[in-house]
Formats: structure tokens, C-alpha cells, sequence
């Protein structure tokens, strides 16, 4: 904007965008309902020898890197504390760590749903980092993808709280006069091959100011933390905090959003995901897909990836959504 | 993002400008206009307080899918997403700004929505792009049906307008709106950067510009933002000064116009504040022609001139009584 020589900045107007660092992977070691950590440690041991198999397959899948490269995977492990918490931190966490270990497993970063919509309302969160609401931060970020037609003055048509992958099926008339005509319209896919698998997810309920986010939403938000596409204000969100030895608190608000448990893992963020989930959560990762599929990342944030992904011979698809992989394996 | 008329960049690069006065008594704070202009929790207000104050909010991007305008009729379906954005200047000029970069070439058929969302503010054609009939089409006007980037930027506005906890919708003066539609196609090497400005009347304008290879669409905005500021302000201020009658003749009618314009907008005139250098020629061309410093240096001194008439004037009548 200057000539040579002469340089006037203002760093308001011109704000800068955090970088993190980049394992190649990170391996999602499964995800369970509250009820399904009451059934105890036999439970818990059954899931991790289930997901032990495909461990060592996501490990080969990483492929071929450049010689003298050796893969970084971090593994991680999302508990569900935003919509039951049936036990505590000290009562869920142990048990959990020990079924994995006996797995031949280790959890490097252990991280809380609920950390994921943000911060409770009141006091806590006293680090500013963990004040970001990431929920709130991607849904301002969706952009609709249009159905054809979509010129600007006809957006696609949004309904409050709901994301499709297509067009609705067009609101019936309930007027009886006018409904001379009835004939039902199918919705749509807007990228069908063929035909239509039309979806339609729901992202919130409740009143605007005390939203609950849906498993879906708040999956897909997690995939994004894991991508290391996040920011707030340009700032990283929910990075891990080291946690070691010490002893689990009562209180699930307590913990940190991310903890890193194991100090010699490689960095929580990644290139690339992978979860290994129950085939149970196939419909919950199908609307993890069209809301991915719909959110505008950051640019600043795509650019660091994709350049450091490259300038180590690991190019990742331009596609956020592309990043992402999953094992559905039987029996989990 | 890449520049206009690269190689891997944007062919032709189109937008426009809606201007209005911020539907409120006073200008507003810093601190207001960063919460106006925060459309996003997650991403900053870029606030700058030189050589004046002004405003920016992060983009916004609306995701559109049907055909763009042609001179020739022909058919051109272009999917992508157009960029908004707003701008406040010193608190009192509202602007919003929906603008699109197109490349020469597009895959055959539409791609996953993903292909699109890593291009931002990028609409992508869908096959080739006729780039003159395009600019052309996009100039002359808005068809039912075609790409309506007007209603993408008048949408903003309103969105913006409508908070109403933060303006009272009491302004001070009665203003037209503006809005002015542009395309930039890259200039041959060694052409200056060139703006053809076309005044169609009711607060319409189009410029067609030529500007330097490897200009990025935000900077060819921030050129259209500047022009679309200026222009609403010699119109406003020429429409207020136009028939207004000598203030020897009705003292309170001419103070009455006058002093809102100097309480509120004199000061606001600032020619190329934040321009990239590279992309001065065009103003510098309107200063010689038709001269737009000029006729706004010679409305100022008007009212000037008015007001230490009036003045004057005021300080005669004791004495003459």
C-alpha cells in the first residue's frame, strides 16, 4: 500500500492469524455414550480391543511418506460431557486409561464435548483462549451450498437451526382452496448422483440465547479442532493443556477443554483425521459430512496448512471435508 | 488470493458499492462500529484511524449458483460465492461492498460444494467465460433470474441497519443512497490503470476499470469504495446546494441546510485514503475530469462562504436598528 522506503502500519486493521503445529494424522480411538461408560470396565476393555485392529491399519493406510520422514500420529479420545454427565472426572477417567493401556493403546490427548460448544456461562474459563465459543464461531461460518437457481436476491432458503444437502420439498399450502393442485414435491440432493439421498440436519434447539447443539454440530466442530482449522479473533482455540499425574477433579468444568496426557505425543492438530466409531454413529457422521462440506474455514488458516503440508511432501485435499476418514469396524 | 489476469488467478473481477449515511443523529464511536460491523464472533473489525477513521467488517460469503448477465444473450452458469463486506467512515458513511472474482475457465460441470468454499468470493463458470460479453451484461443492468450482487450488498446494509439498540434512525439529513456497480479486467503491460465512470442518474453509477495485472479483488473493491464514497458525497452535497436560496434572502432556510452538511460531512473528504499506489491513475485521471476535488473544494468554500456571510450579515442588523 506504501511506496518503497516509507512503511505506516496499524496492526488493527491488518490482524495476524496463530499457526499451530501438525502431526500427520490424528486418530479418533473410538466415542461412547455416558451410559455406555456405566457398564462398566468390560465394556470399556471390549471397545478398545474392538478398535486396536484398525489402529494398526490407519497407521499403514498414512502411506508412503518422503524418505526419512516418519509419521506423526496423535491419538484422541472425545468424551461426552455437554449432554449427560453420570459420573465424574475422577470416577470415568481411570477406568478409561486402563482399558485403553490394557489394549496396547494410549490416549495422547483426551478432550471434553462440551469444550467444543464452549465455555459454561458464569465464572471459569479463566485463560482467554478458553473463553472462544467454537460452536457459535462455525455456524457463523456456514455458507449454504445453493441449489441451482440461487442468484443472490433468492438465497438458498434456510430455516433456523437446520442444514440440508439440498432443496426441502416445497412448504404445503394448507388452505384448502388453494390446495386444489396437492401434487407432493420430493426434496433434493444438490449433488445427487442420480438420485437423491436428501438430508436435513438440525444444529440447535432451544431458545437462541441458551442453544443446546446438536451430536452432529458439535461433531463437526470437533473434526475442525482436530484439523487445526479454528480461530478466534486469530488466535488458536482450544489447544492442549499438559496434564500429568495429577489427580482427576470432581467437577467436569474443571478440566481443561483438551488435555495432553501423554507427553511425548506429536501434536494434537493434524493434517488429516481419522475416527474409529461404532457404526451406531454412521447417521451423526453422514451430518458431520454436509455441515463440513458447508463451512467457510479461514483462509489464513487453510494457507498455513496447505503450505506446510506440502513443503513436507504431504499435500492434503483441498476439500476440508476430503480430510477426514473413518472405520466403522464390526462388533464395536 | 491470486492477483487479476495471473495465470492461475481471476479473469474479470465484478462488484458493487451501495453508499448511504448511517441511519442515525450522530456519528457514531469506534467502539459502536466495531460492534455494528462484527458479523462474525471469530473474526475481528479491522479498525484503522489513519489518515481517517474507518471501519472494515470480515467478509461475509452468500453461495450462488445460476446464470450471469451477457450483452450477447448467451448462457453462462457460474457457481461460487460472493464476498460482502461493510465499511464505516469516520462513524457517519455506511458502505457495503458484494464483489466476485471469476477465472477464465471452469471444470464442465458443478464440483462438491467444498471445490467452491476454498475459493472465497470466487464464482467459478462452468465451462469458459466470455469476459467482455460478462462485463458488459453485468454493466448494463439486472435481469429476473441472473446474478443479483445488488441485493447481496443492499442485504448487508439492512442487516447492519437493523440494529436497532445501536441507531436511533433519526438522521440528521435527508440523503439519496447510492450504488455503483464496477468490473475490473486486467490492463495490458505498460497500460496505465484507466476508469471509464458513467453517472446513469438516480443514484446509479457503473465504472468500468482496467487496472494493473496481479491487483487482488479486495484492493479493486477498496478503489470502488473510495470512488462510490466521493461521488455520494459531491452528490449529496451538490443536491443540497442545488436551488438553495442566497442566505441574504432567508436566513434560517439556508442555515438550516447548511449546517448539517458542515457538522456532518465536510469533513469527510478524503481522496485515496487506504489506496493501493498502484491503483491511483484512475483517480488522478477523475481529479483532471471532470475534477472531483475540484467541484467538492468549491461547494465547501460555498457554504463557507455563506456561513461568514451570515455572520457578517448578523453583525450588521444591531448596528443598522
Amino acid at each position: 500500500m506504501n511506496g518503497p522506503g516509507t512503511v505506516f502500519r496499524e496492526s488493527s486493521a491488518d490482524p495476524r492469524t496463530e499457526s499451530v503445529p501438525f502431526s500427520h494424522l490424528s486418530l479418533e480411538l473410538g466415542h461412547l455414550y455416558m451410559e455406555d461408560f456405566a457398564e462398566g470396565a468390560a465394556r470399556l476393555r471390549r471397545h478398545f480391543a474392538g478398535v486396536r485392529p484398525w489402529v494398526e491399519a490407519a497407521r499403514a493406510g498414512l502411506g508412503p511418506l518422503p524418505p526419512g520422514r516418519r509419521p506423526r500420529i496423535s491419538t484422541c479420545f472425545l468424551i461426552d460431557d455437554y449432554f449427560s454427565r453420570l459420573a465424574t472426572p475422577a470416577e470415568l477417567i481411570p477406568p478409561l486409561l486402563a482399558a485403553a493401556a490394557e489394549a496396547g493403546l494410549t490416549i495422547d490427548y483426551l478432550a471434553r464435548e462440551s469444550g467444543c460448544a464452549g465455555p459454561a456461562p458464569g465464572p471459569g474459563g479463566s485463560d482467554h483462549r478458553d473463553r472462544a465459543r467454537p460452536a457459535e464461531s462455525v455456524l457463523h461460518r456456514l455458507v449454504e451450498s445453493p441449489p441451482p437457481g440461487s442468484n443472490g436476491f433468492r438465497p438458498p432458503v434456510g430455516r433456523t437451526g437446520w442444514l440440508t444437502n439440498g432443496r426441502r420439498t416445497p412448504s404445503q399450502r394448507t388452505s384448502a382452496a388453494l390446495d386444489s393442485t396437492g401434487v407432493w414435491q420430493p426434496p433434493s440432493e444438490t449433488e445427487a448422483r442420480g438420485h437423491s439421498v436428501f438430508l436435513d440436519v438440525e444444529l440447535w434447539n432451544g431458545p437462541e440465547d441458551a442453544r443446546t447443539w446438536s451430536c452432529a454440530f458439535l461433531a463437526s466442530v470437533w473434526q475442525l479442532v482436530r484439523l487445526g482449522l479454528l480461530r478466534d479473533n486469530g488466535a488458536a482455540v482450544l489447544t492442549p493443556t499438559r496434564w500429568q499425574g495429577a489427580e482427576f477433579p470432581a467437577e467436569w468444568d474443571a478440566l481443561p477443554p483438551v488435555l495432553q496426557l501423554n507427553p511425548a505425543a506429536t501434536p494434537f492438530t493434524a493434517y488429516v483425521t481419522c475416527s474409529v466409531l461404532p457404526t451406531r454413529f454412521l447417521p451423526v457422521e453422514h451430518a458431520v459430512r454436509v455441515i463440513l462440506d458447508q463451512v467457510h474455514v479461514e483462509a489464513e488458516a487453510l494457507q498455513q496448512v496447505a503450505a506446510r503440508s506440502t513443503g513436507e511432501g504431504f499435500p492434503v485435499p483441498a476439500g476440508v471435508v476430503d480430510r477426514t476418514s473413518y472405520v466403522f469396524p464390526p462388533g464395536l | 488470493m491470486s492477483g487479476l489476469g495471473t495465470t492461475d488467478g481471476p479473469a474479470l473481477i465484478c462488484g458493487e458499492v451501495r453508499t448511504c449515511l448511517l441511519p442515525t443523529r450522530r456519528a457514531v464511536d469506534e467502539r459502536t462500529a466495531v460492534l455494528l460491523l462484527r458479523l462474525r464472533a471469530d473474526e475481528p473489525v479491522r479498525t484503522s484511524r489513519r489518515p481517517n477513521r474507518h471501519a472494515l467488517s470480515p467478509d461475509v460469503l452468500t453461495g450462488v449458483d445460476c446464470r450471469l448477465p451477457t450483452a450477447t444473450g448467451a448462457k453462462v452458469r457460474a457457481v461460487g460465492t460472493v464476498a460482502a463486506h461493510a465499511g464505516l467512515v469516520e462513524g457517519r458513511v455506511l458502505q457495503s461492498t458484494a464483489y466476485f472474482s471469476a477465472p477464465a475457465t471452469g471444470p464442465d460441470r458443478r464440483r462438491p460444494w467444498g471445490y467452491y468454499l476454498v475459493r472465497p468470493g470466487s464464482l467459478v463458470p462452468v465451462g469458459r467465460l466470455p469476459e467482455k460479453s460478462v462485463t458488459e451484461g453485468f454493466l448494463t443492468g439486472h435481469q429476473q433470474d441472473l446474478l443479483d450482487v445488488g441485493s447481496i450488498a443492499e442485504s448487508l446494509l439492512a442487516r447492519i441497519s437493523r440494529r436497532h439498540d445501536l441507531l436511533d434512525h433519526d438522521a440528521p439529513l435527508t440523503t439519496t443512497d447510492t450504488s455503483l456497480r464496477w468490473t475490473a479486467s486486467p490492463a495490458d503491460d505498460g497500460e496505465p490503470a484507466s476508469a471509464l465512470f458513467t453517472e446513469l442518474g438516480s443514484g446509479r453509477r457503473i465504472v468500468e476499470l482496467r487496472l494493473p495485472r496481479g491487483t487482488t479483488p479486495v484492493a479493486a473493491a477498496t478503489l470502488c469504495e473510495d470512488l462510490a464514497l466521493h461521488d455520494w458525497l459531491l452528490t449529496t452535497v451538490g443536491d443540497k446546494l442545488d436551488g438553495l436560496p442566497p442566505g441574504s434572502e432567508n436566513q434560517a432556510a439556508a442555515m438550516k441546510v447548511l449546517r448539517p452538511l458542515v457538522d456532518h460531512l465536510l469533513h469527510l473528504w478524503m481522496p485515496q485514503a487506504r489506496l493501493d499506489r498502484a491503483l491511483s491513475p484512475p483517480w488522478e485521471e477523475l481529479e483532471r475530469h471532470p475534477g472531483f476535488s475540484r467541484q467538492w473544494n468549491t461547494m465547501a468554500q460555498r457554504i463557507r462562504d455563506q456561513l461568514a456571510l451570515q455572520n457578517l450579515v448578523r453583525g450588521e442588523v444591531p448596528a443598522l436598528s
